[in-house]
């Protein structure tokens, strides 16, 4: 396999987004509010912001997967108007298909493009490696753990190639221990494969520990109260004083429940 | 700045009229097909009668009790008297004695075998046995709609309490409760929900059953009248008889529907 | 558990086999007893009974031509059925403009009990095959368009989103997502069809046949021979419940992603 370290990635940025979804009653509920934001070529930012506020919605959006009232997304300079080989997405809830193995799921998109079986599953084959789970291809997602489940998940957005990476709290759902675990794994993959990635998450510590700047969201509907770069060196520790000084200053500025 | 466009509820109402005006169109198209087949001769009029024909047998039999000798109503009633009056009896057995299966191993382990010996004997299939066995009247309908309420209203009973979260049995005996509390009071509302399954599974088979039943042996009722419009060469008679069982089959699976709505609000998602 | 169990156990664990032995004694003695007359046939004269009619016919065949006679009605049926009713559930299912030209007219079907065909499939065809295999049809037709409708309804909206995201086109979200994810409830759609098949077969040969199985129970009032008719209510009950293990079977191998769910 050729080195996977290609320089130059793309940049996206999001331009005055409004979202509002009709309620049951009637009413409209307000979900983003002139969200602006744009990431560097491979930068890892991560966007912070409290359970309900937008997060999901707002990532759907930049994948191309829902439309925004107003504003837009542009990947390299080009509107992003609806699903997009380059932008590889992430689900809060893993999304596997139950009827795919971990082979089938993480080639499918390569599948849906028409590429030869041969082929597609020589590259799944490196990205399933890359995740650690090479033995496991066969294997039905039931078989597996939550935090394998999400192995698979970023595998799958790895495997098409996409220049930009949206996780969309990848990791919310796994006990802490294993927790931890693939938030190193996140890193060293991405030190492997660098793209450039959006990562949504409600967690403080986590956004700290993962993000070259940190953008946190208010309330719903969301907006993009701060931005904080962190230029403290990897590996991160939790208990260094520096990360708990950032910590405090973000966790002044939050409505988390900390 | 940009301006904001609200996602106009409109649009999204006029595209479901739309949807609404292709349903009517459907279905006049349905009608008029029915009409043209019939009219033109390409199906006869001794097999398939217009839908005008069978809207005109609806009303006249209203009072009309030519050419099956008796009333629609009077068939209806029949039916549906003997239907309900099977099925709630079956039910009234039937339910509980599935919960209690379930509960305790010892009932479930004397009564199971038996059970998984009946259960996959279609009820129609009691028919010459019940004839043999109590004649053409009334008993042996009974029995056989009684049957064909009573194995799925046992079946789901049986299974819903199995699946009771035992987290929950637990919590109900640190609390105290002897083993018959916990029955009726962590066991019995899990099971609701299936319960209520097997409630309209059985009404459905019970309904089945007895239009079988009709159609073998009976002189009234919904069966015994589409039976007489086939030997009387009688399509809209048939047509009108099978329109009814199906109305009357929906409406009561409806109003059982709404019955458990009342009971257990705690299910809708 | 250790080897040594309790009586209590040893006893609970055969309750089941006691209780099935013990109600066929008590039915032994009842038959024999003489108290019900000749209308229940004892245990020992159902077995007697379906001996012979493994070689002696009734009526134009035998016991294996009865129930090949049913099978064959059943089956055609089914296969007409499943062909038809899953493709035009799949497409109410997954296209709105077909949903809305083809549910109406299939709401007004819908809850007629295939029984209730009987006359008129007799009136329109005859008392030959055709009939039969019709109200087997309709039996069968039914729940599989329903449940191929209902299964591609509820497929999660998240997999169509990953899908989606990964570039799928309609046609292969329909394909990859849609259908594999409606198979459980097509498969739940065709064990019930299955199952109402085989009722409406026996309610069709009752009403007018010279081969099958329900001509054979119908013939056996007609004789007033109860051994012939439990022997052949056993034998219907056997032969549901095996294609019903049949088709679980299929099922576990189209769907190998499904965990084992017990009964
Ligand atoms: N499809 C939708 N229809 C209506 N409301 C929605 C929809 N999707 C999200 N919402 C609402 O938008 C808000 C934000 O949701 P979401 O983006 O999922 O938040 P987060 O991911 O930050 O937890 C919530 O209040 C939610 O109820
Ligand atoms: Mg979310």
């Amino acid at each position: 396999m050729e080195a996977r370290n290609i320089d130059v990635k793309s940049e996206i940025s999001c331009q005055h987004l409004y979202k509002s979804f009709p309620g049951m009653d009637g009413n409209v509920t307000e979900v983003l509010k002139d969200v602006n934001l744009s990431v560097a070529k491979n930068e890892f930012l991560v966007i912070l912001g409290p359970g309900q506020c937008g997060k999901t919605t707002l990532l759907n959006i930049m994948a191309g997967l829902d439309s925004s009232d107003s504003g837009e997304i542009l990947l390299n300079d080009v509107p992003v108007s609806g699903p997009n080989p380059n932008l590889g997405l992430v689900f809060q809830r893993m999304a596997l298909m139950p009827w795919k193995t971990v082979m089938g799921n993480v080639s499918m998109g390569l599948k849906f493009r028409g590429v030869s079986k041969k082929e597609r599953e020589e590259k799944a084959r490196y990205f399933i490696n890359l995740v650690g789970l090479s033995g496991f291809e066969k294997s039905y997602p039931y078989q597996l753990s939550g935090g394998m489940k999400q192995r698979v998940g970023i595998a799958r957005a790895y495997c098409s190639d996409p220049e930009v990476l949206l996780m969309d709290e990848p990791f919310g759902a796994l006990d802490a221990q294993t927790r931890y675990m693939m938030e190193e794994e996140i890193l060293r993959i991405w030190e492997k494969a660098k793209r450039t990635v959006v990562f949504v998450t409600n967690n403080i510590e986590e956004a700290i520990y993962l993000g070259d700047r940190i953008v946190l969201l208010s309330r719903c509907p969301a907006t993009v109260k701060a931005v904080y770069p962190i230029d403290l060196a990897r590996p991160r520790q939790f208990t260094d004083s520096r990360f708990l000084e950032v910590r405090q200053k973000i966790a002044d500025n939050t409505d988390l429940a900390l | 700045m940009a301006t904001r466009i609200v996602a106009a509820p409109g649009k999204i109402r006029s595209k479901n009229n739309s949807l609404v005006w292709l349903s009517a169109a459907s279905l006049v198209v349905f009608f008029i097909i029915w009409y043209g087949l019939v009219e033109s001769g390409i199906i006869s009029k001794a097999l398939l009668s217009p839908p005008a024909e069978v809207l005109t047998t609806f009303i006249s039999k209203f009072s009309n009790r030519a050419p099956d000798g008796a009333t629609l109503g009077a068939h209806f009633k029949t039916s549906l008297t003997l239907a309900l009056t099977g099925y709630i009896t079956a039910v009234v057995v039937g339910a509980p004695l599935g919960l209690l299966m379930g509960w305790y191993k010892k009932v479930d382990s004397i009564v199971k075998p038996i059970f998984e010996v009946i259960r996959p004997i279609p009820p129609i299939a009691w028919i010459p046995l019940a004839i043999l066995w109590f004649g053409i009247g009334l008993p042996a309908k009974a029995f056989i709609i009684w049957l064909s309420a009573f194995v799925p209203s046992v079946i789901n009973s049986y299974a819903g309490i199995k699946l009771t979260e035992p987290v929950l049995i637990n919590m109900s005996r640190t609390f105290g409760a002897t083993n018959w509390e916990t029955f009726l009071r962590v066991g019995v509302p899990s099971a609701l929900a299936m319960v209520f399954t097997g409630l309209r599974l059985s009404l459905s088979s019970a309904w089945m059953t007895l239009v079988a039943a009709e159609l073998l042996a009976a002189t009234e009722g919904l069966g015994y009248m589409i039976q007489m419009g086939r030997t009387l060469a009688r399509p809209d008679v048939i047509i009108v008889g099978m329109l009814t069982i199906g109305l009357t089959g929906a409406a009561m699976a409806f109003i059982l529907e709404r019955f458990e709505g009342k009971l257990a609000p705690w299910r809708r998602s | 558990m250790n080897a040594k169990a309790s009586p209590a156990e040893i006893f609970s664990r055969f309750l089941p086999l006691t209780s099935l032995l013990l109600i066929i004694i008590v039915w032994q003695f009842a038959a024999t007893g003489g108290y019900f007359g000749k209308s229940l046939p004892s245990p020992v004269a159902v077995v007697n009974q379906f001996v012979d009619m493994l070689a002696e016919p009734v009526g134009k065949t035998i016991l294996g031509g009865h129930i090949w006679a049913s099978m064959r009605r059943v089956l055609t049926a089914f296969a007409v059925a499943v062909l038809i009713g899953i493709p035009m559930g799949l497409l109410m299912g997954w296209n709105k403009k077909a949903e809305a030209i083809i549910k109406p007219i299939f709401e007004i079907f819908r809850p007629i009990p295939p029984i209730a065909w009987i006359p008129l499939a007799i009136l329109w065809f005859g008392i030959e095959e055709t009939p039969k295999v019709f109200i087997c049809f309709i039996g069968a037709f039914i729940p599989a368009v329903m449940n191929a409708y209902t299964g591609i309804r509820f497929t999660d909206p998240l997999l169509l989103d990953a899908a989606r995201s990964q570039g799928a086109n309609l046609r292969q979200l329909f394909k990859e997502v849609a259908v594999p994810s409606a198979l459980p409830a097509i498969f739940a759609g065709l064990q019930n069809g299955l199952s109402l098949c085989w009722m409406c077969v026996l309610a069709a040969e009752m009403v007018g046949a010279e081969e099958g199985v329900g001509y054979l129970i119908l013939r056996g009032m007609d004789m007033s021979n109860p051994a012939m008719i439990i022997t052949g209510m056993l034998i219907i009950g056997a032969v549901g419940a095996l294609i019903a293990v049949g088709l679980r079977y299929v099922e576990r191998w189209v769907c190998p992603w499904k965990r084992e769910i017990s009964m």
